[in-house]
């Protein structure tokens, strides 16, 4: 082989390999959860969680018939269920993110959160999340999935503008039951 | 394959550097080790020498003042003896001659993410733990709880307070009316992890306040 044919073809393999390094997926490509976003009363069906969020409300004050609380309350009314497994299959990741900041669903009222999900027989409830006083506008995302470490699982996102929502007085937690189709 | 060349027999460059070898020869390399051994005794003693130097003092919070980090913001009000206080969750047992410890607090998450108020997180002790020493008392042992409903394990979403009690079992005879109690209030740093590991969590707690609480002693209940 000719010297400048052997320095053109280490040349051209450097820049090769320097372009698959370029378009390899990083670890957070590659291990990104699945993302099925919904709007309201639409159905959400990921690998082993399918989520319907029926109705989203604003208000000051929630309950769950037992317990109440004032504050900034984001109530969502929605169903859940498994899909293929009922091992481990608990509603332990719902979160919104909005503002550059994510809230958990609040463990203080009964609601769906952390409740054991059935194959094909949805659960119906609510969920809760408690705000700070001044966070009344924003577009924020509602994410479920089974577990808190959402690598490589299926997400059900619902898209929520919380300025839209008009305030009410109380919003109760429906009482978690078996969905009436 | 190239000819491996004659290996070269000159004698000339190692009498061109033979002023190096005379130069160094003249260096007192005996006394190094003296010299090095008087000048870090000398620096030493310089700052302070071997004493024990004193730890810088921390900063003095009264009861109800805000203690206010990048992790939370805890505001210790007060700290109560009680014989019993169910709605923490804790059943101490009067044969063995327990009482309850209970330290009310209001906290505030000014971080990005909801963060447990939890005493322990999975096995360990948990952030909001490490971030406050109430006396001798175990961080790990404590039964966090809300004022307000009694929610146990509560979690800190971001910008929302709550008033938090924590209450630990002691032994009646180890606390009494009037106690005065050091807690020591700590700042943990936000490491951010990489390579193997993933996510965000807070650690190495140092000691940045501290703040004397008296007991009040509230007999059969609160």
């Amino acid at each position: 082989m000719k010297p400048w044919a052997a320095w053109a073809l280490g040349a051209g393999m450097v820049a090769a390999a320097w372009g698959v390094a370029l378009v390899t997926p990083g670890p957070a490509e590659i291990q990104a959860p699945f993302v099925i976003s919904v709007d309201q009363g639409e159905a959400g069906v990921g690998r082993n969680i399918a989520i319907t969020v029926e109705s989203a409300h604003r208000s000051d004050r929630a309950t769950d018939g037992a317990w109440s609380a004032d504050g900034n309350w984001l109530v969502l009314d929605l169903s859940a269920a498994a899909v293929v497994s009922e091992q481990a299959a608990l509603l332990n990741h719902v979160e919104l993110e909005i503002d550059g900041r994510t809230f958990r669903a609040s463990e203080r009222p009964q609601s769906l959160l952390g409740t054991p999900l059935s194959v094909g027989v949805p659960r119906l409830g609510s969920v809760a999340f408690e705000l700070p006083a001044d966070l009344d506008h924003g577009a924020g995302i509602v994410r479920f999935a089974l577990n808190p470490d959402t690598r490589v699982d299926s997400v059900i996102e619902f898209p929520v503008e919380i300025g839209a929502l008009e305030p009410e007085d109380e919003a109760t937690l429906l009482s978690t039951g078996w969905a009436n189709p | 394959m190239s000819e491996p060349e004659p290996p070269a027999a000159q004698p000339a460059p190692r009498r061109r550097f033979a002023w190096v070898r005379a130069s160094t020869d003249r260096v007192p390399t005996r006394w190094f080790a003296g010299i090095a051994t008087g000048v870090f005794l000398a620096v030493t003693a310089a700052f302070g020498g071997l004493a024990t130097a004193a730890t810088p003092s921390l900063a003095v919070l009264e009861p109800g003042e805000a203690h206010v980090t990048d992790q939370r913001s805890l505001t210790i009000e007060r700290a109560v003896l009680v014989d019993e206080l169910p709605e923490a969750g804790v059943y101490p047992d009067p044969d063995e001659n327990q009482r309850v410890l209970a330290v009310v607090a209001t906290v505030e998450n000014p971080w990005t993410a909801p963060q447990t108020a939890s005493a322990t997180s999975g096995f360990s002790v948990s952030a909001f733990a490490e971030s406050v020493s109430v006396g001798e008392l175990p961080a790990k042992e404590s039964a966090n709880v809300r004022y307000d409903d009694s929610t146990s394990g509560p979690w800190m979403q971001p910008g929302v307070p709550f008033e938090l009690v924590m209450a630990w079992i002691v032994d009646a005879d180890a606390y009494a009316d009037g106690d005065e109690l050091e807690i020591t209030l700590n700042t943990l740093s936000l490491y951010t992890a990489s390579f193997v590991a993933e996510g965000e969590w807070w650690q190495d707690p140092t000691p940045s306040a501290r703040m004397t609480l008296t007991l009040n002693d509230l007999g059969a209940g609160s």
